[in-house]
């Protein structure tokens, strides 16, 4: 056991210094620029008028976007895993959809088709109220995180939660809704307290949604003041009061979870019995009409008002088919993006892979004091905004890694750490540990049980985790864009290239390209994954 | 080069998975072919420097005086080589005809390219300051003439004397930094809105009530130069903004989001660049441009050399063809207007006004904090 003891805290001590490397270094550096003149700078910048209001509207925006996406995907958890018969895979993609949307491009396909002047006011009149302004932040943005929340509920759902509770309380003359009350959300309070930590930060985090969707009403958040801040960042005062309130970001991350991560602690659970499924009753069916038609309302409508923009000849004509074109696609794409694709996939990759090897090592590191510690530490690198997290990473590795894509491998394994950590965490901690004992009994030593055991019960979460971190790091417009160097331009620079040149329609077939991208594999090997996730899962129970 | 490192392939899945992908890039690029060729959006690639329509003159258009880069009056044995790091946020549409003819030009000269917004450039800059004490590029080619006072002022910019700007208006001509292109700030109609309006006192008029859109001097510098102009001019002031807001005008990001908003009927008329509203009339978009009394705001895309350059010449020869006859026409041939006449491109559609850069440069806190207080932040 001693063996075991010292590989664990060898684990965790290679885990720390990587996170003190590639977050720790660069979130003090970041800190240390916003004090560059003394606190003095620190507390103008976060004690103005705005500062003080956008500070204000980050949380509670954030509050109500972990509660609705944690709302809607243990709703969708709980049909799919719960009640969906023959339908269930359509409905588990579907879920996973706004995933492969990039949120910037999901704003902009809402408020094409429902917002003033969008398809749906043209075709019957009728507009969302309150699309640009808060109401539709908090909306498009918990759209984009109810994926990340709906995959941490369901794999908990899927292993954690013990069907044979559940059937026994059915037995006994429970009544569905009684179940889910006394049974199946407290056995599932674990998973729900760590998807509403991941939520929080990605609502605390978004920038592309507020900023199209927030500036008509004049609702500034936090990262929209920080990236308006670094749009004057020639003066010093903004630049610093730009680095203040991405610190205070990492400050309001340091508070919830560590606080989230205190409360959850070490409570482990073994599921006993095949998984549950398939059931349904009138209500069951009910609840798989509605999940099926939000997926089409949230996800596909926009998703075809975005492809009904990209086909078009030009911003304000309607989509008819006299002014069908596929000339913005050609607009889109130049010679280079090709290189750049090529670049975004390695990098992504690679930072997909080297993730999944850290949260690795803090899993398999000692679980409490400075195991718990790491697991906190890694979330600070996705709470800071991108561009500011881009500027510490400069700040602390510029002058080795300047312009190389190893400087933007940093940034994306201190923002996607995080990612792949938490997906990975609620498998690890829904093995089952007499399997484990039992071999370990049986003479079997550590690295066999690795091999025969631990793996092949998590494959489809690390092939999950490791498809999350590809597609965000993708998607990720900002690090790169401010990182990149000669000949190591990704495919954010080729996006914001196309985005800045203003026009929608051309924006719009880059969006429609980059989600065909990404989608066209993704889709059959998620599809392909979650099935084999189920049928290891029980073979494992 | 930088590949290097990453050379070692990822873990199995991963590999699969990359392959995967890479394949449905290629799908995804094959489908899209028939559509790129014909579209001819002039981008051409600076890597394979085709001669583009934009950078009209010949090679034998060096030798043209006005030109002046290959400075044919210094000794030939000074003729600029080696590499120089262009740090810009103009668009890629614009830069990539500028370093296809520059090329041409100068073909002892590597020019590497970081393009980003003005937000992003900016703080890479700030970031560069820190970390290296001076800002990574050789050559500053921005939007908008605020950053680049900040920097003249904290002396990052080299003084000197391009030899070609002599014949420039002195309102594009500074000690460290040139105009390069103007960017005029007009207004922009939905063509069936009824009336015209002709003047900015127009926008707010009550028959344009909840439905002016205008940009946030707060994000885009352009916007910015607008608000200087306003708060500057007596017969306007801030107090126009707080009339805009009375009459309903809604404040959006960038001037590109006002001319899609005008365009897609959200709002009758908005305050935009003339770049943009162009363009998307050009593309058939139902907008028009006005050129509203009492002038368009224009103001000018700077450019200069960085103070601690290690290839002076290269830079400085780099300045002088964007001012020269040639840069200039492949800036007019991206569809702006440019800073020397005969350059061809857009011509201007009535008055211009300017705003006083420098005191609105000293301003600049105390002008966007007002407009906060108006249009909310």
């Amino acid at each position: 056991m001693a063996e075991v003891r010292g590989a664990r805290v060898a684990a965790t001590t290679l885990a720390l210094a990587a996170a003190a490397a590639v977050i720790g270094l660069p979130v003090l550096r970041l800190a240390a620029t916003a004090m560059e003149h003394g606190p003095t700078a620190l507390v103008g910048a976060l004690g103005g008028p705005l500062a003080a209001r956008a500070v204000a509207n980050s949380l509670w925006t954030a509050a109500a976007i972990a509660a609705l996406a944690v709302a809607a995907g243990t709703a969708a958890a709980l049909v799919t895993e719960r009640v969906a018969g023959g339908g269930r895979r359509w409905l588990r993609a579907g879920m996973l959809v706004p995933l492969l949307i990039p949120p910037f491009v999901l704003a902009l396909g809402w408020t094409r088709a429902f917002g003033p002047r969008g398809y749906l006011d043209q075709a019957v009149g009728v507009e969302l109220p309150g699309l640009y302004g808060p109401l539709g932040i908090v909306l498009v943005v918990a759209v984009a995180a109810a994926p990340v929340a709906y995959l941490i509920v369901a794999a908990a759902l899927a292993s954690r939660v013990e069907p044979d509770l559940e059937r026994a309380a059915r037995m006994s003359g429970a009544g569905r809704l009684t179940v889910l009350r006394t049974v199946t959300l407290p056995l599932l309070r674990p998973a729900l307290l760590g998807a509403t930590v991941v939520a929080f930060i990605f609502g605390l985090n978004a920038f592309g949604v507020p900023a199209v969707l927030g500036a008509p009403a004049a609702f500034g958040t936090i990262t929209t003041r920080l990236y308006q801040d670094l749009a004057f960042s020639a003066s010093d005062a903004a630049f610093e009061r730009a680095t203040a309130l991405a610190t205070s970001l990492v400050v309001v991350a340091v508070v919830v979870v560590g606080a989230a991560d205190a409360l959850l602690g070490g409570r482990r659970a073994a599921r006993t019995g095949l998984p549950a499924g398939g059931g349904g009753g009138q209500a069951g069916r009910l609840g798989v009409a509605i999940l099926a038609v939000a997926i089409v309302v949230v996800t596909a409508l926009p998703a075809l008002a975005l492809l009904a923009t990209a086909v078009t000849r030009a911003v304000g004509l309607p989509p008819v088919p006299a002014n069908w074109t596929l000339d913005n696609f050609g607009e889109a794409l130049d010679v280079r993006t090709v290189g750049a694709i090529g670049r975004s996939l390695l990098l992504s990759s690679a930072a997909a892979t080297i993730v999944l090897g850290l949260a690795a090592l803090v899993l398999a590191g000692v679980r409490r004091g400075p195991g718990r510690l790491a697991g906190t530490a890694v979330t600070l690198g996705f709470a800071v905004p991108g561009s500011a997290l881009a500027i510490a990473v400069l700040l602390a590795w510029g002058g080795v890694l300047r312009d190389t894509l190893a400087i933007i491998l940093v940034a994306y394994v201190a923002k996607f750490w995080a990612l792949g950590h938490r997906q990975l965490a609620g498998s690890v901690d829904a093995l089952p540990a007499d399997l484990v004992r039992a071999a370990r009994a049986s003479g079997a030593r550590p690295l066999v049980v690795l091999r025969t055991i631990t793996l092949p019960i998590l494959r489809p979460s690390i092939l999950a985790a490791w498809f999350l971190v590809v597609i965000s790091g993708l998607h990720e417009l900002t690090m790169s864009s401010l990182l990149y160097g000669p000949g190591t331009s990704t495919l954010a620079v080729a996006v914001i290239n196309v985005q800045q040149l203003g026009d929608p329609t051309v924006t719009a077939s880059l969006a429609v390209l980059l989600t065909a991208l990404v989608a066209l594999p993704a889709l059959p090997l998620l599809w392909l994954g979650r099935a084999r996730a189920i049928g290891s899962a029980g073979a494992a129970g | 080069m930088s590949l290097q490192p990453f050379a070692a392939p990822p873990r199995r899945a991963p590999v699969a998975l990359t392959v995967a992908l890479t394949a449905s890039v290629v799908l995804v690029l094959g489908a899209c072919a028939p559509g790129a060729s014909p579209s001819a959006s002039g981008q051409p690639s600076a890597s394979a420097a085709p001669p583009s329509t934009a950078a009209s003159g010949s090679p034998s258009a060096t030798a043209d005086g006005a030109s002046g880069s290959a400075s044919p009056s210094a000794e030939a044995s000074e003729a600029p080589t080696g590499s120089i790091i262009l740090y810009t946020s103009v668009p890629q549409t614009t830069v990539d005809p500028v370093l296809v003819a520059f090329g041409e030009a100068h073909p002892d000269v590597t020019v590497e390219l970081f393009r980003a917004p003005t937000g992003e450039l900016s703080a890479r800059i700030a970031a560069d300051l820190r970390d290296q004490g001076r800002a990574g590029g050789d050559i500053l080619w921005l939007t908008d003439p605020l950053s680049v006072q900040a920097y003249a002022e904290d002396g990052m910019l080299r003084s000197w004397s391009p030899r070609n700007a002599a014949d420039l208006d002195p309102a594009y001509v500074n000690d460290t930094f040139w105009g390069t292109r103007v960017l005029n700030m007009l207004i922009v109609r939905g063509t069936d809105v009824e009336p015209t309006p002709t003047s900015w006192e127009d926008l707010t008029d009550p028959a344009f009530a909840e439905s002016v859109a205008i940009p946030n001097p707060a994000f885009a510098g352009s916007a910015f130069g607008a608000l200087g102009y306003f708060a500057q001019t007596s017969e306007y002031g801030l107090d126009f903004y707080r009339r805009l807001k009375d009459n309903g005008a809604i404040q959006l990001n960038a001037p590109d989001e006002v001319t899609t908003g005008v365009a897609e009927g959200r709002f009758k008329v908005g305050m935009t660049l003339d770049f943009s509203a162009r363009s998307a009339a050009e593309k058939g978009s139902p907008v028009e441009l006005v050129w509203p009394e009492p002038g368009a705001i224009a103001m000018y895309g700077p450019i200069g050399v960085v103070e601690a350059t290690e290839n002076a010449g290269a830079s400085e020869a780099f300045v002088e063809f964007v001012l020269s006859q040639d840069g200039q026409e492949a800036i007019a041939g991206s569809g702006w207007e440019p800073v020397r006449e005969g350059a061809g491109g857009p011509e201007p559609g009535g008055e211009q006004v300017r705003p006083d850069w420098a005191e609105a440069f000293g301003r600049q806190e105390e002008l966007l904090e007002e407009y906060a207080t108006i249009f909310g932040g």
